[in-house]
């Protein structure tokens, strides 16, 4: 693949987060495919914000990823969003 | 069961936690009525058939929350602030813990075997070969089953090598070990109260979210509110519920609102004293095997359909009654609240006298949302000392509570041991031939949760995620620890 920027994902394990489904994005070594997984800096970081946001259009759990927030994030959202940014 | 990671839990905790949210700011009588309008905004796509449906049914679920029985008390013309001042007047009785909404459930038809398309009416026919009763009939190339004959023993599915057949099941019949769920003439649920031992896997299963346990959370808001002296029994379960060490956990208790933690495992450990000491006294006398007596929905079935166990299970109180009284005795004045994954607990507490409330896991993560409490950013509060019990905190998975007593009884080897986990039909069945043919063990370990009460119907996260984030040290940055070996090498 070259030396390529590895992605930058934060998993939100605030409590927001966590308890919406957040939780189980932290399986992630389970779900994810290893390439995916090989391309990304993967780490658990607190409140990322959304979640107090009042005018959010999405909802916990929230996971940013390249510096862009996603809400409503699921496993299978997860894997196709990981594999967007890695393969890009 | 149903995956714990579905719309509905979502939702379920999202309603949860604007209540509690309008409660602490002190308008919920005000506000509750346009809760359910809040919470399904117009916009939204309805799962169910419309948005005015799924607004009904979030009145259900504010009303479960309040602690009230919805098949006797529900009037559709009373306000919903109506029933919330009559909660903050006096707190709703207990029993029965479970409750069903009728116009939520879905009426599943009877449980059939089906034969799907992927049928390809091949030449060596198992289904055919193996159906007991003679009910599947070919025609147009493809396998049927003749579902007045079927009596549901699954061979066909067992044997169809293309998975053709699929079995229909009623969610809610199907997960009841002891056939207390049944549906009326009308085939909308309902729950024999006289048979039900409060597991909670019913309230699990159900897709439509029609059997709802009614919630103990409003007695506790109110004593938190009032400022009251509240002590937290944290169970051994809670550690991986939340995001953090039980060292943070213990901290944001502390910042909810609570005025003293304490670990339910320090009354694991009398429970375990006690129970290897009886052990040791029934083997010297020879009479036979005992059962733990920690799983309150184990208690239930042996009160209710297996009494010849009475005698077996063991005398012990269960650690939520040891922890109790301690809190008690440390401090007489205050009111105790127990904190796990169980909806019997409840029961329990009820017999017990020694406890003022009982919440879920999942009701105390609405209780932190609601109070902005991160468990992340918490410091580490002091668990005091805790050597003596740490082995205890593993009553929380099956087979540890069995270890626990052992670890505490002199001749261990000599100890055979059987843990039960898990109660669904099947095993049901086979408790009840105990009478006749007693099983070969010493001591038998019941827990009516599979995996034990990391599975239990109150918990926040599966307990695949649990038991990652169990364990000390680990947890405490439970992703940064985690972080991907492919990762890390490269
Ligand atoms: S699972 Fe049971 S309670 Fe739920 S919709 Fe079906 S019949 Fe009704
Ligand atoms: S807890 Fe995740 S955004 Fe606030």
């Amino acid at each position: 693949m070259g030396k390529k920027e590895r992605v930058s994902v934060k998993i939100c394990v605030g409590t927001a987060c966590f308890v919406q489904g957040g939780a189980d994005l932290l399986l992630y070594n389970e779900f994810l495919d290893p390439v995916v997984l090989g391309g990304c800096d993967i780490e658990g970081v607190s409140c990322l914000g959304g979640c107090k946001d009042p005018n959010a259009k999405d909802r916990p759990p929230y996971v940013q990823i390249g510096g862009v927030i996603h809400g409503d994030m699921t496993q299978e959202k997860l894997c196709k969003l990981l594999a967007e940014a890695v393969h890009a | 069961m149903l995956e714990l990671n579905n719309q509905y839990t979502v939702m379920k905790r999202q309603v949860h936690a604007e209540v509690l949210k309008a409660f602490f700011a002190g308008t919920l009588e005000q506000e509750v009525d346009a809760l359910p309008i809040k919470i399904i905004p117009k916009a939204r796509i309805a799962n169910r058939c419309c948005i005015y449906k799924e607004r009904a049914m979030v009145r259900y679920r504010i009303m479960a929350l309040m602690g009230i029985n919805i098949e006797t008390e529900d009037d559709e013309l009373k306000s919903l602030s109506s029933y919330v001042s009559e909660v903050m007047e006096k707190d709703k009785h207990v029993a029965p813990i479970l409750t069903t909404i009728s116009t939520a459930c879905s009426s599943c038809p009877p449980d059939r075997y089906l034969i799907s398309e992927a049928c390809r009416g091949c030449f060596a026919r198992p289904c055919l070969a193996n159906c007991p009763k003679d009910c599947i009939t070919f025609s147009n190339g493809q396998a049927h089953i003749d579902d007045a004959r079927c009596i549901r023993c699954g061979k066909c599915k067992e044997v169809c090598p293309f998975h053709a057949v699929v079995h229909i099941p009623v969610p809610c019949e199907e997960a009841c070990p002891v056939n207390a769920v049944k549906k009326n003439e009308e085939g909308f649920v309902e729950i024999d109260y006289q048979k039900c031992i409060s597991c909670g896997r019913c309230a699990m299963s159900c897709p439509f979210g029609a059997i709802v346990e009614r919630s103990g959370v409003m007695p506790v808001v109110k004593m938190l509110k009032a400022e009251e002296h509240v002590t937290a029994l944290i169970a051994p379960a809670i550690e991986g519920q939340f995001p953090g060490t039980l060292a943070q956990i213990k901290q944001a208790l502390l910042a909810t609102g609570f005025s003293s933690v304490m670990e339910v495992s320090q009354g694991a450990e009398t429970t375990s004293l006690h129970e290897a000491h009886e052990l040791n006294e029934r083997k010297s006398e020879g009479k036979g095997y005992m059962t733990t007596s920690c799983c309150p929905a184990y208690m239930e079935l042996v009160d209710k359909h297996l009494p010849f166990l009475g005698e077996r299970r063991s005398s012990a109180l269960s650690p939520m009654g040891y922890a109790a009284e301690e809190a008690k005795k440390a401090n007489p004045q205050t009111k105790t609240v127990f904190i796990g994954p169980c909806l019997a607990k409840r029961v329990e507490a009820v017999k017990l006298k020694t406890i003022d409330g009982v919440l879920t896991f999942s009701e105390l993560a609405s209780l932190f949302i609601a109070k902005g409490v991160d468990v992340r950013e918490m410091e580490k509060a002091d668990l005091g000392k805790t050597d003596s019990f740490e082995d205890c905190r593993e009553f929380a998975l099956s087979g540890g509570v069995a270890s626990c007593v052992l670890s505490r009884y002199a001749k261990a080897d000599e100890v055979s041991v059987l843990p039960i986990n898990g109660i669904d039909k099947k095993m049901f069945r086979t408790m009840k031939i105990w009478d006749k043919r007693q099983p070969e063990a010493d001591l038998i370990e019941v827990m009516c949760c599979e995996g034990g009460c990391i599975n239990g119907p109150g918990v926040v996260v599966k307990p695949s995620v649990a038991l990652k984030l169990r364990g000390g040290n680990k947890a405490a940055a439970p992703v940064k620890a985690m972080r991907s070996i492919v990762g890390a090498r490269e």
